[in-house]
């Protein structure tokens, strides 16, 4: 019978810094909350932004400012498959759908994604990505 | 928790000690996850750590001299005892030149030559040209309406100058010469009251607190930044101290160092007055061309961090004197002659007879072979100021010992080309090794084992080597003259055969014999020592020599001396104008030392380089049937080849004096009219 991987739990700090009111302590992200951060962490870091590791992150800003249509969208969908299989080795079936919106000049991003290890449902992760200059 | 290794300098480490860290005391997990905020958070953590340590790396390694990287730092720590980083040196020439001053009327009685640019450098030397400049003005007499400037020296760079009014309400006000490539020796400053006044004061250069008085007129100068120089008065206590308002003068030359070095053609481009009724009138006509007397020389580039963290120590050490051979060696390419390549110090005692209270240098300089009579003797009264006194210093010519080496190469031919190929790689490689600081030095040693990993390595092809070495010395023969001859190759001979020929010469004249000689040797039975006797040859490749004088002298293989009874030498080989006899040993060891005051050099041709195929390795011959077998001990012919065969250059027989060498050429047929015969005569068989 093949082992089942078990995780102990996820848990990542907070960028808002905000703290508990009854305990002072840090708030914490857990689980699947804390790899959505890091998901979208690794999505919005541009390659070259991380200390000593060039590789790191996502080249979709690139692609922001291209003529928004189905081919961007593509490549953005790539992009993002590509730097998650890359660097988040807690999630697993990742699907990525990406679809232009040409009324506000950007991209829906859907992303869904199974949690490895943990005994959560599927995941899905929606942002919108526009150029902001 | 893990111990933590507070040596890190890599940023990788430092991530991976916090991670350790937070593995066994923190609630949080996801410090392995790049993606997650607290890897941004340890990024940080380590990225500060990371600069941190650089940070106190680079501090700790500037602060110690032998660590030290940045000039500014290395020249700052050689300050802090005592040493001045040798400047940028001008390149010096003499230039003569007269002024026709008839078109003048009335002719002047004096021509001034001002100070500043003098002459360029004619036509483009190496795609450059350069300015030659004076310090200061030069005034000479006009005698029957032409004035002469003879032998003035010039200095290749351009003349600055700067100003400083000193301020007393300025504190730590600093005179900084602002230009870098400054020649230290060629700076000229003076000091007026006032910027208006016209009395000036000449200020000297000291480098030490010796004998300045409280109003000695000095100045001290360091350097600063920058490859800059800064200049420091005294306080009143050492030297005089400055007044508020005085007006400081500094000219100085910047010069383009050791690139000027060979000009030797020079164009005029100067300034000429002369002076009527307190006005100054230019010359502009009647100026001879430029006539050089020495071509530019003595031009180097500024001191570099390595040679300030060799000298400035053992310059300390030496504590500015003369004591011990190392002294000697350290102070005179440091402080009184810097264009010394090599140096090589020792004691009269070491010499044989010994020859207490002298000291005996040989300097190789840097360009040329041997170092002009001016300079030697401005050496040694530059000696004196670190000298102890009653020792003599004796400056020697330099002694060469020469090695040639006969290289068979074995190689494979389905890895090289062509044979050409290999012996040209291989003599490339050779020159390289002779002309590199492990052969070019005193003291150095030739090392057998290196040159034949040298000869192995130097292409894929070459399989082994066979070389056979043997040393050489240049005899200088005095012509027409009845001299005793010593010559000492330091190394012990190797006594090949007890019969004799174990050394070898080239040919020579001596007084009574018609024909060319050569030297040779028969060791006594106790093969130390040995007799020398004169032989002819038919032919240089002849092996049935006749001996024509036994007993002319007497060999050491011991202690590698050879010494010649009196002889009268009419001719030998003639090299670089002067006539000699090459004389040749095989070494008892083959890595061969330069001893004392011998200057080691490889002989690249005189040597013999000769590729051999090695048909086992290249598959033509498996069974070796046919190998080509190389001797590992010289052989060959009995002396060496060259000497006054056609066309010699002997010296005046019929006159007294015999120093120099007349410049008559003959025929061999008609050099010698003997007087005496030959005192005895034999032939053996060989």
């Amino acid at each position: 019978m093949p082992l089942e991987r078990v995780s102990q739990g996820f848990k990542d700090i907070s960028m808002t810094f905000q703290s508990n009111p009854l305990t002072s302590d840090l708030i914490a992200l857990k689980n699947e909350n804390a790899i959505a951060r890091s998901i979208r962490n690794i999505v919005f870091t541009i390659p070259g932004e991380k200390f000593f590791n060039e590789s790191f992150g996502s080249n979709i800003n690139r692609s922001l400012f291209d003529n928004i249509d189905e081919l961007s969208a593509l490549v953005i969908k790539d992009q993002i498959t590509e730097s998650i299989e890359n660097f988040e080795p807690r999630v697993d079936a990742v699907k990525v759908v990406t679809s232009p919106d040409f009324d506000n000049n950007s991209f829906d991003v859907v992303l869904t994604y199974e949690i490895i290890g943990a005994d959560i449902p599927p995941q899905e992760l929606q942002f919108v990505l526009q150029q902001t200059r | 928790m893990p111990l933590a290794n507070f040596t890190n300098l890599d940023f990788g480490q430092v991530k991976t000690t916090l991670r350790e860290y937070l593995k066994e005391n923190s609630n949080f997990t996801d410090y392995d996850f790049e993606g997650s905020n607290l890897s941004t958070i340890l990024d940080v953590l380590a990225y500060n750590t990371y600069i941190t340590s650089y940070n106190a790396n680079m501090v700790a390694n500037e602060v110690f001299i032998d660590s030290a990287t940045l000039r500014e730092n290395v020249v700052s720590l050689a300050r802090n005892i005592g040493y001045l980083p040798r400047s940028r040196k001008a390149a010096a020439s003499t230039v003569s030149f007269f002024v026709d001053t008839t078109n003048i009327t009335p002719v002047p009685s004096t021509i001034t030559l001002k100070k500043g640019i003098i002459s360029t450098s004619q036509g483009s030397f190496g795609r450059q040209s350069y300015t030659f400049c004076i310090l200061e003005d030069i005034t000479v007499p006009v005698v029957d309406s032409i004035a002469s400037f003879n032998n003035i020296f010039i200095y290749e760079g351009s003349l600055l100058t700067s100003n400083f009014t000193n301020s007393a309400r300025t504190p730590n006000q600093k005179f900084v010469l602002q230009n870098p490539g400054i020649d230290t020796n060629l700076i000229s400053v003076t000091v007026r009251p006032n910027e208006q006044s016209t009395r000036s004061v000449k200020y000297s250069r000291q480098d030490s607190l010796f004998d300045i008085k409280s109003d000695s007129k000095v100045y001290y100068l360091q350097e600063v930044e920058d490859e800059r120089y800064q200049i420091i008065f005294g306080d009143g206590i050492f030297g005089n101290k400055l007044e508020d308002n005085n007006f400081i003068t500094v000219d100085y030359i910047t010069s383009n160092g050791d690139a000027a070095n060979g000009v030797n053609q020079f164009t005029f481009a100067g300034r000429l007055v002369y002076t009527r009724n307190s006005q100054e009138y230019t010359v502009t006509a009647g100026i001879s061309l430029l006539t050089a007397g020495i071509s530019a020389s003595g031009g180097e580039s500024i001191e570099g961090v390595e040679s300030i963290k060799k000298f400035a120590p053992r310059i300390y050490a030496s504590q500015n004197r003369a004591l011990t051979a190392n002294d000697y060696e350290t102070i005179i390419p440091a402080r009184i002659y810097p264009e010394t390549e090599s140096i090589s110090v020792f004691g009269g005692e070491e010499l044989v007879p010994p020859q207490y209270g002298k000291v005996f240098i040989s300097i190789k300089p840097r360009f040329g072979d041997f170092i002009p009579n001016l300079i030697k003797e401005n050496i040694k009264t530059k000696l004196k100021k670190y000298s102890v006194a009653g020792i003599v210093p004796e400056i020697l010519d330099l002694k060469y010992l020469y090695l040639e080496v006969n290289t068979k190469i074995y190689y494979n031919t389905n890895l090289a080309p062509s044979a050409t190929y290999v012996s040209t790689i291989v003599q490339n490689n050779t020159t390289k090794y002779s002309e590199s600081t492990e052969l070019n030095k005193y003291g150095a040693r030739f090392k057998y084992s290196k040159f034949l990993k040298m000869v192995d390595d130097s292409h894929e092809s070459v399989t082994s080597n066979i070389t056979t070495v043997a040393m050489r010395r240049d005899l200088k023969v005095v012509l027409d003259t009845f001299a005793e001859y010593q010559i000492s190759f330091g190394n012990s001979f190797h006594i090949k055969n007890m019969s004799g020929y174990n050394i070898k010469t080239s040919a020579f004249r001596i007084a009574g014999v018609q024909s060319n000689v050569y030297l040779s040797d028969i060791p006594d039975t106790n093969r130390v020592t040995g007799s020398l006797f004169l032989f002819t040859l038919s032919s240089v490749g002849s092996q049935s020599p006749t001996i024509v004088r036994r007993n002319v002298g007497r060999i050491n293989y011991v202690s590698g001396t050879v010494t010649l009874n009196p002889v009268n030498v009419l001719a030998g080989k003639t090299k670089d104008g002067r006539p000699m006899i090459e004389i040749e040993a095989t070494p008892t060891s083959n890595d061969v030392v330069g001893l004392q005051d011998l200057y080691l050099q490889l002989d690249i041709s005189g040597s013999n380089f000769e590729t051999v195929t090695d048909d086992i390795a290249s598959g033509l011959d498996p069974s070796a049937s046919s190998y080509i077998v190389s001797s590992s001990y010289s052989s060959g012919n009995l002396v060496r080849s060259g000497g006054p065969d056609t066309n010699i250059v002997t010296g005046n027989r019929t006159g007294g004096s015999s120093a120099s060498t007349s410049n008559v050429t003959t025929q061999q047929t008609t050099t010698s009219t003997s007087t005496s015969g030959s005192s005895s005569s034999g032939s053996i068989s060989y």
